[in-house]
């Protein structure tokens, strides 16, 4: 007989918690193995990554400030990173399911702030309740017209939609510049920024604007989150919805697994990927208009070198092209943009640190190195699978670009 | 119509022309290099990162050792490292290319002002001498040719190195066993697997050759054409680079030509100021007429067959 007391019974884990950790597990390595690649970067080059990466995550949720920074100012302003990063999310997430790959959300992005701000300047008398819903739906139309060029051109000739949003987005920036240097937005001859939008196509600021009120310790119009928040939560919100509760998004995921299986459904592919891509660039559309309209009221030379519509890639595959992912993904990359500043000025290493993290977190996500070292460890190991089942299957490449989805 | 008149004469300028070909062998050299990696089957839209970091290496070695061919030596293999990450990503790990290449473009932003930081302090990076600059060349007799002699034989040495990379690349591509395989494994990788080609070696190869050549494209912007490092100084060419290559429908002659169109439009740009058009929107036209190609308004242009599809032995 022995004597050894029954082994209780190990719980099961739930299976909702395991979900979650294999769900979480590929990208927060990845964000993992790119800080710790990052942080040998600064080291090899004289840096110390450690006061490097607290300055970060004081710039970007302000734990830990050593320099008297603000913590609720930091978290104001990477909330104010956040915002364009969730909507344009979405509008690299939402194409990614129909298994096309907008990189265009950079140039529908300044497509929706350039309607916006000349809607603004031109009514600019109008009321708010009438001009605001009127600036922010005019960038969006933009912004879809925009997209749906490489929509049309992809489902009528077969045109890759990788290399037409690639020139959407040149086309635009030169537009742009046209625009407010010497062009009919200019302000004044050798400015470049055109004037401001009126005062009724603006987005109001959660806190109120009010030099004298402090809150915090500081004046509360330095906190400049704006209403455009909700704007953002409530497109990743309907994006959601749209994907999971609605026909047309169960079309764009039928159109992401299998064309020929989207056929056979009945489902029009062409029809598809244009209205896929009209949606999108009316996300990025409304980035745009609600930036302009929130934050910056004019367009200016800051908006040549903005880069939200690539960080949105980087946003939508680290969030698995989930909602909740995209959130969870945009905090992360808007704490980085701003503490890029604070770890300049506190650390001494540039900004641009944060470029070479938010790469080695693409390339970790692409390659799936995280996979890769998890079959090494035994206990890890899992049947071989190329890409998290989260994501889309890989789009349909170069070879799909040859011929037009037919109708059959 | 003063306007016409005056395109008119500025295009019969030589000191125009001088400038497109100076212009269009900045864009020509990366869509060779583009066009050798996606011939081969791996999509390549990283030729603006692999730009960008040989024009900085090319400075820094250049402000070290006042030498500019070690310089562009430097800034080759600074291309070529990039191309590697790219194929190991891409290739050994099957990663999506355009993902990739996106992120090899977002490093090379950053890690280049990142160095520059480190290195050389917030200052400036500061100016190569005239004498460390890639040497113009003036080709003895040929140069005094009316027009044609200023054209292509006052030039930066480059130029000839390119329009020389431009034969052989012709050459290779469609008239060697090298080049047959190079295509094999981009339009059908298993069938030129079965026939004994590595399909690996090749894939790997093609895209550090696209590396090289857009390092020394990078090298003859810094420190040829310019004499200094800015951050972001190659301001989309690697991209026009990639509209060339489809323009041209993935030859080497026809990207020449889209780069001399393209060319045209910088040169323009840089000797505009007679014509009274917005170089902004001057700008625009690379872009535009490749969106015009691309709608099939001048033909289709169509990609190997394969490309940007990861091969796996045994797939189907």
């Amino acid at each position: 007989m022995s004597t050894r007391p029954p082994t209780r019974p190990r719980r099961p884990v739930p299976p909702a918690i395991r979900r979650l950790t294999s769900g979480l597990g590929m990208p927060l390595g990845s964000v993992l193995l790119a800080f710790i690649a990052g942080g040998a970067i600064v080291a090899a080059t004289g840096g110390n990554p450690f006061a490097a990466y607290s300055a970060l995550l004081c710039g970007g949720f302000g734990f830990i400030c050593t320099q008297g920074e603000n913590p609720a100012l930091q978290i104001s302003n990477t909330i104010l990173f956040v915002i364009p990063l969730i909507t344009t999310g979405v509008a690299v997430a939402l194409p990614f399911r129909a298994g096309l790959f907008n990189i265009g959300a950079e140039g529908q992005l300044l497509a929706g702030s350039i309607a916006c701000t000349a809607i603004g300047i031109k009514f600019s008398s109008l009321p708010s309740p009438i001009l605001l819903p009127m600036v922010l739906i005019g960038g969006m139309v933009a912004g879809a017209l925009w997209a749906g060029v490489a929509g049309v051109l992809k489902a009528t000739v077969g045109a890759h939609e990788v290399v037409t949003t690639i020139m959407m987005n040149y086309v635009a920036q030169w537009f742009l510049r046209y625009l407010i240097i010497g062009g009919p937005l200019q302000l004044a001859a050798g400015t470049s920024k055109s004037q401001p939008i009126g005062a009724g196509a603006r987005l109001a600021t959660v806190l109120p604007n009010d030099n004298a009120l402090i809150i915090f310790g500081l004046p509360s119009s330095v906190f400049r989150v704006h209403t455009g928040l909700l704007i953002a939560l409530a497109a990743a919100a309907g994006f959601a919805f749209l994907l999971w509760r609605t026909s047309l998004g169960y079309e764009i995921r039928t159109v992401g697994q299998s064309q020929k299986a989207a056929r056979y459904a009945g489902v029009s592919v062409r029809r598809t990927i244009i209205v896929t891509m009209l949606i999108a660039g009316a996300f990025s559309g409304l980035a745009g208009a609600v930036e302009i309209a929130g934050v910056d009221h004019n367009l200016t030379d800051k908006y040549f070198s903005d880069t939200t519509g690539f960080d949105a890639i980087a946003v939508a595959l680290l969030g698995l092209g989930s909602a909740v992912g995209i959130v969870l993904a945009a905090v992360l990359f808007g704490a980085l943009h701003a503490g890029g500043s604070v770890m300049q000025a506190d650390a001494n290493i540039s900004g641009n640190l944060v470029y070479v993290l938010q790469a080695l977190i693409l390339f970790s996500i692409a390659a799936n190195f995280v996979g890769a070292i998890r079959q090494q460890i035994p206990g890890l190991r899992k049947p071989p699978s190329s890409l998290p089942a989260e994501l889309p299957p890989a789009a349909p490449m170069m070879t799909e670009a040859a011929a037009p989805p037919s109708e059959g | 119509m003063a306007a016409l008149g005056d395109i008119l004469h500025l295009l019969l300028t030589a000191n125009l022309w001088q400038a497109t070909l100076a212009a269009a062998v900045l864009l020509l050299l990366p869509a060779l290099g583009g066009i050798i990696s996606e011939r081969s089957g791996v999509v390549n839209i990283a030729m603006e990162g692999m730009m960008l970091t040989g024009a900085f290496f090319g400075v820094v070695a250049d402000l070290a050792w006042h030498n500019p061919w070690a310089a562009t030596g430097v800034a080759m293999l600074a291309g070529a490292l990039m191309a590697t990450i790219h194929a190991v990503v891409s290739i050994r790990f099957r990663a999506d290319q355009i993902v990739s290449g996106i992120a090899i473009n977002i490093f090379a932003t950053g890690i280049t002002v990142f160095l520059v930081s480190r290195i050389y302090g917030l200052q400036d990076v500061g100016h190569v001498g005239q004498d460390s600059l890639l040497p113009y060349l003036d080709v003895p007799v040929l140069d005094q040719i009316p027009f044609f002699g200023k054209v292509l034989f006052q030039q930066n040495v480059i130029v000839y190195l390119a329009l020389i990379v431009l034969v052989v690349t012709q050459v290779v591509l469609f008239r060697t066993r090298l080049g047959l395989r190079v295509r094999a494994v981009g339009e059908h990788p298993q069938a030129a697997d079965t026939a004994g080609i590595n399909v690996y070696a090749i894939r790997c190869g093609a895209v550090i050759t696209s590396g090289l050549l857009s390092g020394l494209s990078g090298a003859f912007l810094a420190i040829g054409i310019s004499n200094t490092f800015v951050p972001n100084m190659t301001d989309g060419r690697g991209y026009i680079a990639l509209a060339a290559m489809i323009f041209g429908k993935w030859t080497p002659l026809g990207a020449f030509i889209a780069c001399i169109i393209f060319g045209l439009g910088q040169a323009i740009y840089d000797n505009n100021s007679t014509i009274h058009v917005s170089p902004y929107l001057l700008s625009m036209l690379p872009y535009v007429l490749t969106l015009i190609v691309l709608a099939g308004l001048v033909g289709r242009s169509t990609p190997p067959a394969a490309d940007g599809l990861p091969y796996t032995p045994g797939g189907e």
